[in-house]
């Protein structure tokens, strides 16, 4: 939320600097549609635009706001990856799994280790075999969501006894009111935010998505760099599944399906280009809150949410020509 | 084995490794026969041969369609989406008799296709959003269109359709044949069958000749819409009913098929003859999954490996490096 | 160009000759007294009901000596009717149809029928238009499950309050029979009223998500009842409230028992629910299929019994396993 309202007040303070209006509206046209969106919701039901509705709403979407991030890094660097709603589910299990048998601190780890594993792999099949993302991660998403199941066997997995442990804190906790996810969502922000515009990695991430063979000449290793993105996005959705498993105190095999698409969506609609080499976080984050502030309003409006969907459509579609429209200057191709 | 080296006779200066690449797809296809064939007695009976040609239909009908948008450089995650939509008009507009729904139902879905080709060319956005957003737009409108539910035709001559045959050949697999071979000779001697080859690739080239890149690859979306609409009509009637989480994964089980055909993810090759190979091949596992038991999710690991393994062959492969 | 052509006669010729193969090994003459039961699931692994259905089928055909043959649609109608010829492919002696949609199987019912295949319905019903086709009907009774928990929820609220409710996965026929018969059942009760449905999926966290809107949407005081599908949505939106605080002013109940509802229920947290069991579910089918393959008359709908749970009698079950 902090730094949406920052780019708020940039927006206001660009505006007192005499600079032309539409010349705004490209630069930051998701942010009116954001804007619009909220008003549009909140006029039809009151309980919307209320503190505990936002805090709920930042809560909803901190899992699928922290893989956003490494897809952000995944798509700046010009590549996919549709396995991660399945690294949720197995993540998942596998804490919720260990926990009984190791306790929750080897088991958060282990799910940690698993999410690297199976991103090292992936950034193995893309970075060094230099094979298609798209397709391969989509056979990665069965793979792993196979394992899933052959590990749990299709049962449900969860924790026994859920008052002995601390391990429900991660997804259930509050520190000043603030629930926990939400606030390891804004730490992930920060760290990726900072990284992606402040470092040498960060340029050479943009440089390697954005022109891949002058990134070449002049010496970036394009190949780590992809692999380094599968196994920052690995992290994060295990970061994700550990921190679902911690909010249900339970898996199932088939948690986190579907959600590769809705993080795609919320990093392509923060204007993140699928060809590479442009992309910010913190857009990520409008994005992400836009399906979130979605997602919420339409059941506090009483659609079921394949009404959404069409809607979601609409929006990605409106958001991504505005984007590209603006980039060349010109409405149509 | 022993078709190899009869060959390898033939011609003396034939590379054997050259030769797999070139036709890996019926290589597959033989040992699938093979291993099938003797792990169940059932798999080569001339009744189950013409079952994988008929359940593999519907998918290769869509496989028609995404080979053209393959070739010429752009897919479409959209019509396992369009699919249903059509299936569910078809049978929500029977009432005004079976043409009629029809032809709705194919416009419509040719509609969608032409939507997906317009923002991919005149707005220039990427093919995979904007069919990523009209799988789940198109989606939502099939969940608004039924109201969750299925949809049942009191039309019983309708699911005559499917139940149909020519001689000993189900008329969906006839259209499909049929579409197949029209599709591949407008591939092969038509200008919209070289621009599209054109275009996949080298799109700036195709540009500078003068080819109206934008005309070709909306015909496509068209065609991938229409293929996926005549799929879905076809669907309903074998089921004579619609439900709307039909087709949720054909999709990807359709590029997995093309792309196991050899056609190149990056476009520019391919051809159709090939993905017949791919389509076969999928509906052979598909059927021989199920005649052999095997767990669903042993099936689900199965089919993930294929994808990587077939990606891994696209990219080994360059076909055009002759 | 020639080098294909000859791979493709070789291909062909291999498919004539094994044709000739497997087409010989039909005539072995039939064994009696094997019977072989052919099922095409739903959706293994969706849920652990599911899973422990599939589990306890397997188990209790090889108690009683009998083979088995056991797909899994993965929640795909298409796929479903696939399946359903793939098993008349492999003439088994019935076939047991667990469907994903009722409507759609009609058709290849009608096909197993013609091929004088007896076809078992399980756990959820075929469409109407299909009973004359079927032997019989074994599984659960979804719409009256639906009933005890508005019944309970009756109770409950002392026959007064207002109702949310989170249904399974909307194009599942389970999902649409356990709403409506909670919500025909609602209707005859003037002080009870279902203020808002949205479609859970099954799915423990989507449920908590919907829940936390819903208590977001209704402060404190305007919902009494959340009415769940299953106890795997009960947990989920017992997780909301008891986050929100507000798990004493509501009262719960859901059309199915798992072990955590069990344990919910110990505690008090779930008011009702029905004890349906996938272990009985999967032996009376399996027990009723045997008897359809030899001959013996079946009664039409083979329910098993799904009871009332409250903490009153509670202590009567087992905690379940699934």
């Amino acid at each position: 939320m902090g730094s949406s309202v920052k780019t708020e007040s940039n927006l206001k303070d660009s505006s007192s600097k005499k600079i032309n209006f539409a010349e705004i509206i490209k630069r930051h046209g998701i942010l009116f549609v954001f804007l619009l969106m909220i008003i549009g919701i909140s006029l039809r039901t009151d309980s919307f635009l209320t503190q505990n509705n936002m805090l709920l709403v930042l809560r909803q979407v901190s899992v699928k706001g922290i893989i956003a991030c490494g897809m952000t890094y995944m798509l700046i660097g010009g590549e996919f990856d549709l396995s991660v709603g399945s690294l949720v589910s197995l993540t998942a299990v596998l804490v919720i799994d260990f926990h009984d048998i190791l306790g929750p601190f080897a088991a958060i780890i282990i799910a940690i280790l698993a999410g690297i594993s199976v991103g090292a792999f992936n950034g193995f099949l893309v970075g060094f075999l230099k094979l298609n993302s798209l397709i391969v991660t989509f056979g990665m998403l069965f793979v792993i969501q196979a394992l899933t199941l052959l590990y749990t066997g299709g049962q449900y997995v969860s924790v026994s006894n859920q008052g002995a442990t601390w391990f429900s804190i991660i997804g259930r906790g509050f520190i000043f009111g603030i629930p926990i996810p939400v606030i390891i969502f804004g730490i992930i922000l920060i760290i990726f935010g900072v990284v992606l515009s402040k470092t040498v990695y960060g340029r050479y991430l943009y440089s390697v998505g954005g022109n891949p063979i002058a990134s070449k000449f002049s010496g970036i290793p394009k190949t780590y760099i992809t692999f380094s993105t599968f196994i920052i996005t690995g992290l994060t959705a295990a970061i994700g599944g550990i921190i679902l498993g911690s909010r249900l105190m339970s898996a199932q095999n088939y948690l986190g399906q579907g959600y590769e698409f809705d993080i795609i969506t919320a990093v392509v609609l923060g204007g993140t280009s699928l060809f590479g080499g442009s992309g910010s976080i913190p857009k990520t984050l409008i994005g992400v809150l836009i399906l979130g502030f979605l997602s919420n309003g339409f059941i506090m409006m009483g659609f079921p949410y394949y009404v959404q969907w069409v809607v979601q459509w609409a929006i990605l579609i409106g958001a991504v020509w505005m984007d590209v429209a603006s980039k060349r200057g010109k409405i149509l191709a | 084995m022993k078709s190899k080296t009869g060959i390898m006779k033939v011609k003396d200066n034939f590379d054997i490794w050259d030769f797999v690449q070139k036709n890996s797809i019926w290589l597959i296809f033989v040992i699938c026969i093979v291993f099938f064939s003797i792990m169940t007695p059932n798999f080569l009976r001339v009744r189950n041969i013409t079952n994988i040609f008929l359940q593999s239909s519907f998918i290769g009908i869509m496989s028609i369609g995404m080979t053209y948008l393959m070739i010429d450089g752009n897919f479409d995650l959209s019509m396992g989406s369009i699919m249903a939509l059509s299936a569910v008009l078809v049978i929500g507009f029977m009432d005004y008799g079976i043409p009629v729904a029809v032809l709705l139902s194919l416009l419509a879905g040719s509609a969608i296709g032409a939507l997906n080709g317009l923002f991919v060319t005149k707005a220039g956005i990427n093919a995979f959003i904007v069919t990523l957003g009209s799988m789940l737009g198109v989606r939502g409108l099939v969940y608004i269109y039924t109201g969750e539910r299925a949809l049942v035709s009191s039309e019983l001559a309708f699911s005559e359709i499917s139940a149909a045959s020519v001689g000993p050949i189900p008329l969906p697999v006839l259209i499909f044949l049929i579409m197949l071979i029209l599709g591949e000779l407008v591939l092969r001697y038509t200008s919209h069958g070289r621009g599209c080859y054109a275009i996949g690739g080298n799109y700036e080239a195709a540009v500078n000749a003068g080819i109206k890149v934008d005309k070709h690859i909306i015909i496509n979306f068209i065609l991938a819409g229409f293929t996926a609409a005549l799929a879905g009509i076809l669907m309903a009637s074998r089921m004579n009913a619609a439900t709307p989480t039909l087709g949720m994964e054909d999709h990807m089980i359709v590029i997995t098929a093309v792309v196991l055909g050899g056609t190149k993810l990056d476009g520019g090759f391919g051809n159709l003859i090939r993905t017949l190979g791919g389509v076969l091949v999928i509906g052979m596992i598909r059927n021989g999954m199920n005649l052999l038991n095997v767990h669903s999710y042993v099936n689900m690991l199965i089919m993930g490996l294929i994808l990587i393994s077939v990606v891994y062959m696209d990219q080994k492969f360059d076909p055009l490096e002759e | 160009m020639k080098k294909r052509f000859i791979t493709v006669i070789l291909c062909l010729t291999l498919v004539f000759v094994l044709v000739g193969c497997g087409s010989s090994g039909d005539e072995a003459a039939p064994d009696i007294d094997e019977v072989v039961i052919g099922i095409t699931n739903n959706n293994v692994g969706i849920d652990s009901y599911q899973t422990t259905h599939y589990e306890t089928f397997r188990e209790e055909a090889e108690e009683l000596g009998v083979e088995t043959v056991r797909l899994d649609a993965t929640g795909d109608p298409a796929l479903q009717v696939n399946q359903i010829e793939d098993l008349i492919q492999q003439q088994v002696d019935v076939i047991v149809v667990w469907p994903v949609s009722g409507d759609a199987i009609v058709p290849a019912v009608r096909n197993a029928n013609q091929q004088g295949i007896p076809v078992l319905i399980a756990n959820s019903p075929i469409d109407e238009s299909g009973f004359e086709l079927v032997e019989g009907f074994a599984g659960p009774d979804n719409l009256t499950q639906g009933k005890y928990a508005a019944q309970m929820m009756k109770e409950a609220l002392d026959g007064e309050g207002k109702v949310v409710e989170l249904m399974g996965l909307p194009g599942y026929v389970t999902a649409h029979q356990r709403s409506d018969g909670f919500n025909e059942e609602v209707e005859n009760y003037s002080g009870i009223e279902v203020i808002e449905t949205q479609p859970a999926d099954w799915d423990r966290s989507r449920a908590q998500e919907v829940m936390e809107d819903f208590l977001t949407k209704f402060p404190s005081g305007q919902i009494d009842g959340v009415y769940a599908a299953d106890d795997n949505i009960a947990m989920g939106a017992i997780n909301a409230l008891e986050e929100a605080g507000r798990l004493d002013e509501v009262k719960i109940t859901s059309a199915t028992m798992f072990g955590d509802g069990y344990d919910a229920m110990k505690e008090g947290k779930i008011y009702g629910t029905i004890y349906q069991s996938p272990v009985e579910d999967a032996r009376k089918t399996v027990q009723t299929a045997v008897r359809i393959a030899t001959g013996e008359e079946v009664e039409f709908f083979n329910y098993f019994d799904t009871p009332k749970v409250t903490l009153d009698n509670i202590d009567e079950y087992e905690r379940p396993i699934w």
